[in-house]
């Protein structure tokens, strides 16, 4: 019997459509993104250290950050044998807290990772807001916590730094026709509970604080910047110094749009206060929903 | 670095606080019209900044 294949199914004519055949793929734990340039960061970084009495000098920021997570740490009434630090730029937490100084490791790179969980207090004062992969990083924090452990963690954020943003781009538009990036893209407060939930901490605290800081001038706040090690490392920026014509235009935009009557520049920096605390079962948890018992109108509205 | 010596950026610095009248007319320029800044939008005024610290960077030195 001779089937009637249609022409396309004749097995006899069967053959390789495509050679090779390659496989779509689902990374394990989404995709990454690359933002910041982890090498210029360290050469920045390095820089920044190897003058040590400027940087000593730009430290006001981190130590005053310092200061407000240690008030933080102490509202925790309990005692940690074991913390990290992690980012520790020059120990300034420790140096809050007086003591002598504790672990510390390098921002930039991943903590390392004991083989089971190890600390009991994770802390984190203004670094990371330079890592690349915040989701991963958090998880790794949360994953060396021992159970009802708290990382308490300061990062800035938001709008840190919109002055300058704003007018450097106002400059090089005007200038240049153009912009490129200069200060860095940054989590937002909501960004952040998001974060600390995906990575699997448990009652989330977040909270935000502007920390403004008059400047002589947009020089002395970009000298500054770069004495704390802070000067900008985002990928696809625009290597080399900034112009002198957008300097020169940025400092006149700058004064115009944000600056104080006095004559000096306001630069806001947005410190968000997070902390998490390692999933335990001896913990308050929430209770399920729908098992409430009182009507919340009543106790809002007074009962009526 | 060495310590006492002067910084470019701080020679910079020094010679565009020279030009605060220029700088206030260049910026007023711009914050007139802020949501739409296109190139060469206030050169005249920016010329007229520049010139300004460009003296003042001459007789600084």
């Amino acid at each position: 019997m001779r089937l009637n294949f249609p022409r396309a199914c004749r097995p006899q004519q069967w053959r390789p459509i495509i050679a090779r055949r390659t496989y779509a793929f689902q990374a394990p734990s989404g995709p990454i993104f690359d933002v910041f340039n982890r090498n210029t960061k360290w050469l920045q970084k390095e820089r920044a250290a190897a003058n040590v009495e400027h940087s000593r000098q730009a430290d006001y920021l981190k130590d005053e950050v310092a200061a407000r997570v240690c008030d933080r740490l102490q509202d925790i009434k309990r005692h940690f044998p074991r913390a990290l630090d992690l980012g520790a730029n020059s120990c300034n937490i420790a140096r809050a807290l007086s003591r002598p100084t504790p672990n510390h490791d390098n921002p930039d790179g991943p903590p390392p990772r004991p083989p089971q969980p190890s600390f009991d207090l994770v802390l984190s004062n203004l670094s990371m807001h330079w890592i690349n992969n915040l989701p991963g990083v958090l998880a790794q924090i949360n994953s060396i916590l021992k159970p009802d452990c708290p990382f308490i963690g300061a990062m800035l954020g938001g709008d840190t730094l919109f002055e300058l943003r704003t007018s450097l781009q106002l400059a090089e538009q005007e200038r240049r026709g153009g912009i490129s990036p200069h200060v860095s893209p940054l989590a937002d407060v909501r960004d952040v509970g998001g974060l600390l939930q995906r990575a699997g901490f448990k009652m989330l605290t977040v909270d935000v604080e502007d920390i403004v800081v008059d400047f002589p001038d947009t020089f002395a706040l970009m000298q500054d910047l770069q004495a704390m090690g802070e000067s900008s490392a985002i990928l696809g920026r625009e290597m080399g110094a900034i112009g002198r014509d957008v300097l020169l235009a940025n400092d006149a935009i700058y004064r115009e749009l944000h600056g104080n009557e006095d004559g000096t520049i306001p630069a806001t920096f947005r410190v968000i206060h997070m902390i998490g605390w390692r999933e335990s079962d001896d913990q308050v948890k929430p209770l399920a929903r729908g098992s409430g018992q009182v009507n919340l109108k009543d106790i809002l509205e007074g009962g009526k | 670095m060495q310590p006492n010596k002067v910084r470019p950026i701080q020679r910079f610095a020094q010679s565009v606080s020279k030009c605060s009248a220029e700088a206030t007319v260049y910026g007023k320029c711009i914050a007139a019209d802020y949501n739409s800044v296109h190139k060469d939008q206030c050169v005249k005024e920016f010329m007229r900044l520049k010139d300004c610290f460009l003296a003042a960077s001459k007789t600084s030195k």
